[in-house]
């Protein structure tokens, strides 16, 4: 029998109660979806991962990925993900039905590969890639483009990377320096280099269809120059050939963690010969990736969720094993308890489950969020929940990745010595993790287009939505006397967070904009604490619903335990914010300040 | 080549084992419910052979009440063309065979296929009485299938080794591990399958045969004490204290 990596019932509870799937499939987009092919769905996928991802996942962190002979050489397993990504259509899921897709919701297919991750975090980023190439071409790419490269990555036959980020120029776009030339036949000319490109590379797919950020020679400057090319490794003729492309690997990078997961060096246009395709409009670039980055940052807020529960199964498990030690009030006592009746160890276990479990909650709303925006019936509803998105976004990328990685922490602190030895699985989970606070625009960039950017979106309405929709989760709240202590507590810090965002508007208001976004990590995980405090009281009020109508599908002792470690995390976790709100409103600017010298 | 495949409800292989108050039924709460793994390598070998002659019908059966339907749509997902459920509580095995015979007389199956047991009560019996109710032949702990004219080549697990038999059709038999590569429904099918015909069918009203008088659970497992290499007195007076040695 396979390990334990995921809870079901945690995840079916929230997908289906805590954020009311039925409600979201009520959208005639959906009408070919109901609850009973979702939970078929989704225990497919639990079987997939049992079967064909979890075995490798030791093995792909012994033995990397790895650059040999021009290409990198990955574990087969990644060709069982490609293949089976193919057969059993999830590449493709999300896709129209015109695309021969299959309208699956976000929601759904976010908790599918959610399972995937926590099985194996190695493996479905490879057809998570292609998907999200795929469907950048649905969404924006002409006819001839759709129907060359789509149906050949839906079947998994063909991989896709994104190509943002180059050697000079790292996390600042509006520096890139790949070149696209326009030639007389319509294509264009592409030349430059991209690093850190994920799955780029292995002897599984027979051609990958790189999406590459550059500037068409003579445009604008900085990011409003940039364009998006459809560059594949192979380019396919017209009688259906496949030429090489000038597309060049020259390296795989060997990382701390996710060794299986290849993270690939690309070289276009050495030869002069690399061909590139425009995808929609020209200097449109960033707006089409941002389609695909918005998706992405979710997923990687979905990977971080999915280690810290694979990492608190585990030491959960060997807690509940493990005999070590007395009860401090019975140090006579002959034989040792197990260390789950440690106090400090239940402290630790209980952290990782409060904030595997919140990730989870909140990355499941983003993706409801994102259902509702694309398919509610009421134009203004779209748009509020459109805007709800936007705002969470960056907080789905950071919470499940920062906090992710001090779960899991604990958990491998559960183990004591064995926790730091390779022969036990906490210490892949701590260095799988660590990458999620980078990926796909770090913990700093995140934070800065959570303060200066979306927190000022509309007139700072998204914040506004936020708080109504809490408000309505502590309104019903009260209603249970178990909880209603609770309520009270997260509803005294909203104008704590009033008075901290006042304070910073302030420095925008006057145009200093340096010094309003000098504290921007720290106003992250300010807010993203108390939005997972909020995700915990509306999951107890379900749970406490469950309990008193006597109606719920699992134990009692499944639902009391998500009201305790609500509690837990209103105990442990809530309070830090005062914290971070005495150090943010601290006048002092000791980041600004001094110069280099601060560092002699 | 028509096909019944009978399929049993049981509870997954993850789930914690809990009773009911009563101690006479399993207590279903926060249970999930899957194909009994054996009955699937017979029904994938079904699907094989409809696929491998493009003739032919697969027909999935379950007794039992309506929470075994999503069990039979997973069974239609994967490739099943049409399912029955025999609307009854499945209390022992001789009861559920004359259910499924049933249901099977006069349909013109070529072929029933069955688990060599279920993994819930393991009882094993379920497939012979069919094919006795039904006068079929029956061939038990069949590992593979094949066909030469109009006659069904079939292996068969036995001590030591197997058995290579031959049987005219129609033909029952009971499934294990080698039948068929067990298959994960995927998004076509699970979309397919919710409008593939699942028809409810009355029981014939009948008494069990047998009936559950207890269940009980196995003695917990103690917890695992480890005890360090350097520490081997330890151990002694443990297995002392517990009358070990």
């Amino acid at each position: 029998m396979a390990h334990q990596y995921v809870d079901l019932d945690t995840l079916k509870f929230i997908l289906y109660q805590v954020h009311d799937l039925n409600s979201t499939l009520e959208a005639s987009y959906f009408a070919d979806h109901d609850l009973e092919s979702v939970e078929l769905f989704l225990n497919s996928i639990k079987d997939l991962s049992d079967q064909d991802l979890y075995p490798s996942f030791r093995e792909m962190d012994e033995k990397p990925a790895i650059f040999k002979d021009q290409t990198i050489e990955v574990h087969p397993s990644v060709g069982t993900m490609m293949k089976k990504g193919g057969e059993m259509g999830l590449i493709s899921a999300m896709f129209p039905y015109e695309s021969d897709g299959f309208q699956l919701p976000a929601s759904v297919h976010t908790a599918a590969h959610y399972i995937m991750e926590a099985a194996n975090n190695n493996l479905p980023g490879y057809i998570g890639l292609t998907q999200g190439v795929a469907e950048i071409l649905v969404h924006f790419g002409n006819q001839a483009l759709n129907e060359i490269y789509v149906p050949k990555m839906a079947a998994g036959e063909w991989g896709g990377t994104m190509c943002l980020t180059e050697p000079q120029a790292g996390s600042s776009l509006a520096d890139i320096t790949t070149s696209a030339r326009p030639t007389p036949e319509g294509h264009y000319q592409i030349k430059g280099q991209k690093i850190f490109i994920s799955g780029g590379d292995h002897a599984y797919a027979s051609n990958f269809v790189h999406l590459v950020l550059a500037k068409i020679e003579g445009g604008p400057a900085g990011t409003k120059g940039i364009s998006l090319f459809v560059v594949p490794k192979f380019r396919p003729e017209s009688d259906g050939q496949l030429t090489p492309n000038d597309v060049i690997t020259t390296g795989d990078f060997q990382k701390l963690g996710q060794k299986g997961f290849c993270t690939t060096h690309l070289i276009f246009g050495e030869n002069d010969n690399c061909r590139g395709w425009l995808v929609g409009e020209p200097h449109q670039g960033l707006k089409y990736m941002f389609r695909m980055m918005n998706g992405a940052r979710i997923a990687v807020g979905r990977g971080g969720a999915a280690i810290s529960m694979a990492a608190y199964q585990a030491s959960l498990a060997y807690a509940r094993e493990r005999a070590q030690g007395r009860p401090v009030a019975q140090p006579e006592q002959k034989e040792p308890v197990l260390i789950i009746h440690h106090p400090d160890v239940r402290r630790m276990l209980l952290l990782q489950k409060a904030v595997s479990e919140g990730s989870l909650g909140l990355v499941l709303l983003a993706a409801r969020y994102a259902d509702l925006a694309a398919t509610h019936e009421s134009e203004a509803e779209r748009a509020r929940y459109q805007l709800l998105l936007e705002l969470l976004t960056p907080m789905v990328k950071t919470y499940p990745a920062d906090m992710g990685l001090v779960s899991v922490s604990n958990g491998l602190q559960v183990l004591g010595g064995f926790g730091f030895c390779s022969e036990y699985i906490l210490q892949q989970y701590f260095r799988d993790i660590r990458i999620y606070s980078i990926y796909e625009g770090t913990t700093g960039i995140q934070s800065l287009d959570l303060l200066g950017r979306k927190l000022t979106m509309k007139g700072g309405q998204g914040l506004q939505l936020l708080a109504q929709e809490i408000g309505a989760t502590l309104k019903a709240a009260s209603q249970h006397d178990e909880l209603r202590p609770y309520a009270e507590i997260l509803g005294s810090k909203l104008p704590l967070t009033t008075q901290v965002v006042t304070f910073l508007m302030g420095f925008a208001m006057k145009g200093e904009n340096e010094r309003f976004v000098a504290d921007a990590t720290l106003f992250m995980e300010f807010l993203s604490t108390q939005v997972v405090a909020w995700i915990w009281l509306n999951m107890a009020l379900h749970a406490k619903n469950d309990l008193v109508s006597g109606n719920g599908k699992y134990t009692r002792e499944f639902y009391e335990a998500k009201i305790h470690t609500m509690k837990f995390y209103f105990k442990y976790e809530l309070p830090k914010i005062n914290g971070l709100a005495e150090a943010i409103l601290n006048k002092e600017v000791l980041t600004l300040d001094g110069g280099m010298e601060i560092f002699a | 080549m028509k096909s019944l495949v009978c399929i049993s409800h049981v509870p997954d292989t993850t789930t914690k084992i809990k009773y009911d108050a009563a101690g006479k039924g399993l207590d279903k709460t926060g249970v999930t419910f899957v194909i009994n793994p054996y009955d699937e390598f017979g029904l994938v070998r079904a699907i094989e052979i409809k696929e491998k002659t493009g003739s032919g019908d697969v027909t999935v059966l379950c007794v039992g009440g309506p929470e075994v339907e999503p069990t039979l749509r997973k069974a239609l997902a994967i490739g099943a063309d049409n399912a029955a459920r025999v609307d009854m509580d499945p209390t022992d095995s001789r009861s559920v065979a004359e259910q499924i015979a049933a249901y099977a007389k006069g349909k013109g199956f070529d072929l029933i296929f069955a688990g060599k047991e279920s993994i819930d009560s393991n009882g094993s019996a379920v497939p012979g009485m069919v094919a006795e109710l039904l006068d079929l032949p029956f061939i038990s702990l069949a590992t593979s299938l094949e066909f030469e004219g109009d006659k069904a080549k079939v292996s068969r697990e036995i001590d030591g080794g197997y058995e290579k038999l031959e049987s005219s059709l129609p033909l029952v038999l009971s499934c294990q591990k080698g039948m068929a590569e067990w298959r994960i429904p995927n998004m076509r099918g699970i979309m397919m399958a919710r409008t593939k015909p699942l028809e409810v069918v009355a029981g014939h009203p009948m008494d069990a045969y047998v009936l559950t008088k207890k269940l009980e659970l196995p003695s917990a497992k103690a917890g695992c004490i480890y005890v360090e290499p350097e520490n081997a007195a330890q151990l002694v007076d443990m297995l002392h204290d517990k009358g070990l040695i």
